[in-house]
């Protein structure tokens, strides 16, 4: 293995390994609310709503829920590890470091990235097991799930590098985040909204990749799902580019 | 690669806030040199070695280790230098021994290698018994020893000690120069920087007085006390900072 392989190695190991060293929040926790979710939204009041576009609403919820809970993880953890990091200045161990700003932000990106699939797929799982959980078009779920857990990834490091207290990040997750993905139409269909409010859902972004998922499972989209996924690929491209832009030129890292 | 271990020049650093921390700063480092760097609070000293480690970008001039530049050549450069911050900046999550597996492998040193001198470090620095706990566990003295260690783990040609000894007990401070003192005998260039005189008259080779951002004399201790026309290093200092009436000769004469 080469210097660079191991610096790299080294720098995502420190990432997933923060994550699984306190495990029961970054993994327990969020698998709870997921099932608390299923629960609430899919058995509970779901038996009372009818199918929507000919899904039980229960299995209709399930996709967005493995999108949002692969996002909301990818974004949280990298926001809560580069602030921790800036906090304690521990973070000046990688960057006094031989490393690139491309391997920093891959290495700090990845982190997020893996536990919001670890996330992901033990909530696929577990769903599977309640219900019966159609995969539909594999070769655009996979893409389209990769590509929002890279999206919110980057979004989480960005978020990080700008922040300079805790209540930034909350800030962001609560105001901002949440809203976008709970009116994205993880719960319902956006459809059934009111005019202005189904006009209003088609500038919401997150609306787009919780379509492609739910396309990529239960085969059904309300979105140009082609379009989706080529303004999914051009965005999270953009945000690379910027956050790469950001740690060149040491933004908010070096003084 | 050059024997010059540190080579500044015209080196300039202005925070976004305006303040300028580091003016024309020129500085030179010889390879196997044990440098003392003196100044008082704010004087630029954290700045500089941030500037050659890659924790700040300076504004303008030059920083070469060992002949590589620091900027455009980062890589290298760093690989070459070992920082002991002035802050403890260790990272909560991990233990001992991770903190320094963890760093090696920042340098690109491979595992077999890591455990090595990770064993090797953790048992020069009396930190057997912590290795499996986590870094917030340990005691002060515990942590200064460890960032210390962390600092060598890559075994860096150019070793930068930024106030290593502040707030440490006696014993650990002996300790420590003892340790110093040995692996610059063994050939590692140190850059030191201090608020305590004796630490440099005991240690440094040369001395550089840095004041508002500026290198105002250097030289050993001999020559700067000749500079400033006073019998040692903490009178020339005392100049320097213009506080000659804190000086031990001005009180001893005051007390008789």
């Amino acid at each position: 293995m080469t210097a660079a392989q191991i610096r790299f190695l080294t720098l995502s190991r420190r990432e997933v390994n923060r994550f699984m060293k306190i495990k029961k929040q970054t993994i327990g926790a969020p698998l709870l609310e997921t099932f608390l979710y299923i629960s609430v939204f899919g058995a509970a009041l779901g038996s009372r709503i009818d199918k929507l576009h000919g899904i039980d609403y229960v299995v209709f919820v399930i996709p967005g829920l493995i999108m949002m809970a692969w996002a909301i993880n990818a974004f949280s953890n990298n926001a809560s590890s580069i602030l921790q990091q800036k906090f304690q200045g521990a973070i000046q161990d990688q960057l006094s470091s031989p490393a690139s700003p491309l391997e920093l932000l891959l290495a700090f990106s990845l982190g997020g990235f893996m536990r919001g699939l670890v996330v992901a797929v033990l909530t696929f799982i577990a769903a599977s097991i309640l219900v019966d959980l159609p995969v539909d078009h594999i070769l655009i779920l996979l893409p389209g799930l990769f590509l929002v857990g890279f999206f919110f990834a980057q979004l989480g490091v960005l978020i990080g590098v700008r922040a300079e207290q805790f209540d930034d990040v909350a800030i962001a997750q609560t105001f901002v985040l949440q809203p976008l993905i709970f009116l994205g139409g993880v719960f319902y269909s956006a459809s059934l909204l009111p005019e202005p409010f189904q006009t209003l859902t088609h500038f919401n972004p997150v609306y787009y990749m919780i379509a492609l998922v739910r396309y990529g499972f239960l085969g059904y989209s309300e979105a140009n799902v082609a379009l989706s996924l080529l303004f999914l690929t051009l965005a999270t491209a953009a945000l690379f580019a910027f956050n790469l832009r950001l740690f060149s030129r040491g933004y908010k890292l070096r003084a | 690669m050059s024997d010059r271990a540190l080579h500044i020049e015209n080196l300039g650093k202005r925070y976004p806030t305006g303040v300028e921390a580091l003016r024309d700063v020129s500085l030179d480092v010889e390879g196997g040199e044990f440098f003392g760097l003196l100044g008082p609070n704010g004087a630029g000293k954290s700045t500089l070695i941030h500037c050659a480690t890659g924790l700040a970008q300076p504004t303008s001039g030059t920083i070469r280790v060992f002949g590589h530049d620091a900027i455009g050549d980062y890589g290298e450069a760093r690989q070459l230098v070992g920082l002991a911050p002035q802050e403890i900046n260790l990272d909560w999550f991990l233990t001992v021994e991770e903190t320094l597996d963890y760093h090696a492998g920042y340098f690109g040193m491979p595992k077999r290698e890591r455990r090595e001198r990770a064993r090797e470090l953790i048992e020069t620095f009396s930190l057997t018994e912590k290795r499996d706990e986590r870094t917030r566990t340990l005691s002060g003295g515990m942590k200064r020893r460890l960032v210390l260690a962390r600092a060598l783990m890559h075994k860096p040609r150019l070793l930068i000690l930024d106030e290593p000894t502040a707030g440490v007990d006696i014993e650990l401070r002996l300790e420590l120069w003892h340790y110093v003192r040995r692996i610059n005998d063994e050939g590692t260039t140190i850059l030191l920087t201090t608020h305590y005189i004796e630490e440099a008259e005991q240690l440094c080779d040369k001395i550089a007085f840095i004041n508002e951002g500026q290198i105002v004399a250097q030289g050993s201790s001999a020559e700067l006390s000749a500079t400033y026309g006073v019998t040692g290093l903490e009178d020339a200092y005392l100049t320097l900072v213009g506080r000659k009436e804190l000086s031990r000769s001005v009180i001893q004469e005051l007390a008789s």
